[in-house]
């Protein structure tokens, strides 16, 4: 995650045409939510509200979302911290604003980008039964009980955009299916346990 | 599938009606169709894993009907000259040689394991890890569960699927699983 350069720092001073603190909130939630294909649409958008060229949104869009990447990039949790991100001549004001809205967002943002880092597909939903065989075509009467597993999954939200594939998974496991199963995450959970210790 | 099985090398085609007749024997839970595709391609064969798996499913119906109408291995022989496109000669003395060793003894199974109407669990491999640092977060320390279930489908073929969970999530996964345990004891 490139640091901003002076370029970046000129862009961000456009904010100053914002028509209020709000509008500035709004768009570097929206500069930081945005994958950096989706920059330029956002910048045509926001262009008018600003009163500026198409060419000058789109260089405050993205000097925001770089902003915006980087102070969550490196972890930065102190107004300090932000604050001398920015060059000496740097408007004092707008400066005090961007770190306020940083602040009140970090957290929020982080989670965001876990979210949406790579990962195997993930687990979304479990739903179960526990059923009773008592009869088939060819066993007339039994009792065997059988527990059926449905296991939602959901595929890597960074490829699927908007349109999240969810696969369904039906299992069926017996008493000792399911304690094989069982054993396997008492193990997870004792390891989590030592590690949590640590 | 007839000219696809032309494809395969004799002894693989053993292996694949070895794993259906054990699978129809209850000896093994499923038919390991990706990890056989995996070892023909390597050989230099060009066939994927959909072409493989309808010829196992088409072999394990033939095994399955020839063995609930009690046939002999000419009679089974002589059913899979009759077919619409014959089967390569090598294919033929394979299922010839392994019906005669292993066809009698497919029981007709009294078991209620057998009723299969969804995929049946196999095995369950897991990891505990922790993200240490992504493209955007630099500093992540982010620990998550990756598992995979070895799941049998309906036509004995295996197949893997695997998902991350985050520590609550697994947590949740283990008390439910807790739970249908003892639902099943109580049951």
């Amino acid at each position: 995650m490139a640091a901003l350069g002076d370029g970046d720092f000129a862009a961000l001073q456009i904010l100053l045409k914002a028509p209020s603190k709000d509008a500035v909130r709004q768009l570097c939630q929206e500069c930081f939510s945005s994958p950096p294909a989706a920059l330029r649409p956002l910048a045509q958008r926001a262009g008018p509200g600003l009163a500026v060229s198409a060419e000058e949104a789109e260089q405050l869009v993205f000097a925001l979302h770089n902003l915006t990447r980087h102070v969550v990039y490196r972890g930065l949790t102190r107004a300090e911290d932000i604050l001398c991100l920015f060059p000496e001549n740097f408007h004092q004001n707008l400066k005090n604003l961007l770190t306020k809205i940083i602040l009140e967002n970090i957290s929020a943002w982080r989670n965001e980008a876990q979210a949406s880092q790579i990962s195997l597909p993930r687990l979304v939903d479990m739903d179960w039964r526990v059923d009773i065989k008592t009869s088939s075509d060819s066993i007339a009467r039994m009792a065997v009980p059988t527990c059926l597993l449905q296991l939602k999954i959901q595929e890597d939200a960074a490829l699927c955009g908007n349109n999240p594939v969810v696969s369904a998974l039906t299992v069926e496991l017996s008493k000792e299916t399911l304690d094989t199963m069982l054993e396997g995450l008492g193990r997870i959970r004792d390891q989590l346990s030592a590690v949590a210790n640590k | 599938a007839a000219d696809k099985i032309r494809l395969i090398p004799q002894d693989f085609f053993a292996e694949l009606c070895e794993q259906i007749i054990q699978h129809l024997n209850h000896k093994i839970p499923g038919i390991n169709t990706a990890e056989l595709c995996q070892r023909i391609q390597t050989s230099g064969v060009d066939i994927n894993i959909g072409d493989l798996a309808k010829i196992a499913n088409s072999l394990s119906f033939l095994f399955s009907t020839a063995a609930r109408n009690n046939l002999s291995t000419e009679e089974l022989v002589t059913t899979l000259g009759s077919g619409v496109s014959p089967l390569p000669k090598h294919a033929v003395q394979v299922i010839r040689h392994v019906w005669n060793e292993q066809g009698k003894a497919i029981a007709v199974s009294e078991d209620a394991g057998d009723m299969a109407t969804v995929g049946q669990f196999v095995d369950m491999k897991w990891k505990l890890g922790v993200a240490m640092s992504s493209d955007t977060c630099r500093s992540l320390k982010y620990p998550y569960v990756t598992v995979t279930l070895t799941v049998a489908d309906t036509a004995g073929q295996i197949t893997d699927k695997s998902f991350e969970m985050t520590i609550p999530q697994f947590k949740n996964f283990f008390r439910q699983f807790k739970e249908m345990a003892s639902v099943l004891e109580t049951v």
